[in-house]
């Protein structure tokens, strides 16, 4: 049976879509600004949506998981993300259930 | 105004006036990296059509504002949408039996153009489906906006469900047939026991959509005019129902308001049942005082007029028997419908007289919680 293009495209942005969390995370453990973080996780083979990105960094910080400051860079004013130390101990929390997640996957596959 | 303006004006007037500068600054900053990294890969300045084309990339302003909601992103979300399914089905189902009950009245009464009054039982189908499935929908955003969650949405059993399975007709049958198709738990006891909330769920919907018509906001024109021989013959109501209009409702208010408790503790018993023979006490009170009246409505046909009245002389087999035969003009389908409207009242008192006679044999019954986990 031939796999839909379709059906699997739902799948993967599925399988992906929780494990984008973790990406942004982990690369604010170093300060970004959204257009830099952006490129910084294409670079990393994660493509992700402005319309996505910068409302779910919004998200993040209203949870309080990361902290942000506007100042000015290049003539402009941006707005820089880090992981704010409750955001690590969630980063710490959230690597050590995607390994588990992924050594048992490993098993299976 | 550039398109950069007239872009961002677009998304900032979907944004809460709260947060709408600042996400409107770092989509303009956003918007400019994006500019200025293409114009270094170019080379030169963009043309409007590429940066019009770099907009479109980063979504319409209506996708990209609704990502920064708070609240949820649909009106019933993917963990209510379930219950909401099954309240718009049941309640779909509650509809089409009020249309049949209210066709099957206009056709005994003679009709001459049945097509007609099957007509008005569609349209008074969708027209009521239509609001129902709004009224579904509204409480169901309303509590995703608020994050409701009712506890018999969260604390249910399984022996709870069998109820559930009522919103297909199919498994109708299994209930007074011969073979059921459904499983059903069985208790210790060997006796298959149903829902609690199934009963208050459904009485619930139905007297509420009781109230809804008793107090005018939705109408079944079929109830008022009934056809004959291509006049219109209106029905309207005797005094008897303008004196009992506000015990009627709260009669039935209360009704729901037991309901809507038994729902929220089906196995509060005691309270229950001393609820329920007072409502059940009030109904036959009420019952009685409409009975005795002996006069509810009054059929008006080009200026002929014809009552639905009755009395005790009613009550006679012979005449439930003849329902039907008689002749097919006004006061014949009068008549018709005295027999039938009598015979409604007595099996109604008759049934609060059970629910009362019931309800106090529960009272007086020790409190019996059986565990309900299956015998080893």
């Amino acid at each position: 049976m031939v796999v839909g293009p379709e059906l699997f495209e739902s799948m993967r942005l599925e399988l992906r879509r929780g494990s984008l969390v973790l990406a942004v995370l982990a690369r604010l453990r170093e300060e970004r600004y959204g257009y830099t973080l952006r490129q910084a996780l294409a670079s990393d083979g994660l493509e992700m949506e402005e319309s996505t990105l910068y409302p779910l960094l919004r998200r993040l910080e209203s949870q309080g998981l990361l902290t942000s400051e506007w100042r000015e860079e290049e003539k402009r004013k941006k707005r820089f993300y880090r992981l704010s130390p409750p955001g690590e101990a969630m980063l710490s929390a959230l690597a050590d259930e995607w390994r588990g997640i992924s050594a048992s996957l490993d098993k299976i596959l | 105004m550039d398109l950069i303006d007239r872009y961002l004006n677009a998304v900032a007037a979907q944004l809460p006036q709260d947060e709408r500068d600042d996400i409107v600054a770092e989509l303009r900053d956003l918007i400019l990296s994006r500019f200025e990294a293409k114009e270094e890969q170019l080379g030169r300045a963009l043309t409007e059509d590429e940066q019009e084309a770099i907009l479109h990339e980063i979504g319409h302003p209506l996708v990209v504002a609704a990502r920064y909601r708070k609240g949820p992103d649909s009106l019933v979300g993917p963990e209510l949408f379930p219950y909401w399914l099954f309240a718009v089905k049941a309640g779909l189902l509650l509809m089409l039996a009020v249309q049949a009950v209210v066709l099957f009245i206009n056709l005994i009464s003679g009709p001459a153009d049945a097509g007609q009054s099957i007509a008005q039982a569609f349209h008074g189908f969708f027209g009521t489906s239509l609001w129902l499935i709004g009224a579904a929908t509204v409480v169901a955003a309303l509590f995703e906006h608020y994050g409701v969650r009712p506890k018999w949405l969260t604390s249910w059993r399984v022996k709870d469900l069998g109820a559930f399975g009522l919103s297909d007709p199919a498994a109708w049958g299994a209930s007074v047939g011969a073979a059921p198709k459904v499983k059903v738990w069985v208790g210790p006891g060997g006796k298959a026991k149903a829902w609690p909330g199934g009963d208050h769920l459904f009485s619930f919907l139905a007297t509420g959509l009781f109230v809804l018509w008793w107090v005018g906001v939705i109408h079944f024109p079929a109830l008022l005019h009934i056809d004959f021989r291509g006049a219109d013959a209106q029905v309207s109501g005797a005094p008897v129902w303008t004196t009992l209009y506000g015990a009627i409702l709260l009669y039935a208010v209360a009704q729901m308001a037991v309901d809507l408790a038994s729902l929220a503790r089906p196995h509060a018993v005691r309270m229950r049942a001393a609820a329920e023979v007072v409502i059940a006490g009030a109904g036959l009170w009420l019952t009685w005082t409409i009975f005795e009246a002996g006069h509810w409505f009054t059929l008006t046909r080009d200026g002929e007029t014809a009552r639905i009245a009755g009395d005790w002389a009613m009550l006679d087999f012979e005449r439930l028997r003849a329902v039907g035969d008689g002749s097919r003009d006004l006061a014949g389908a009068a008549g018709t419908l005295s027999v039938v409207m009598t015979w409604v009242l007595a099996i109604v008192a008759i049934s609060l007289v059970f629910k009362v006679v019931a309800n106090l044999w529960r009272l007086v019954q020790p409190e019996a919680r059986r565990d309900m986990r299956p015998a080893a």
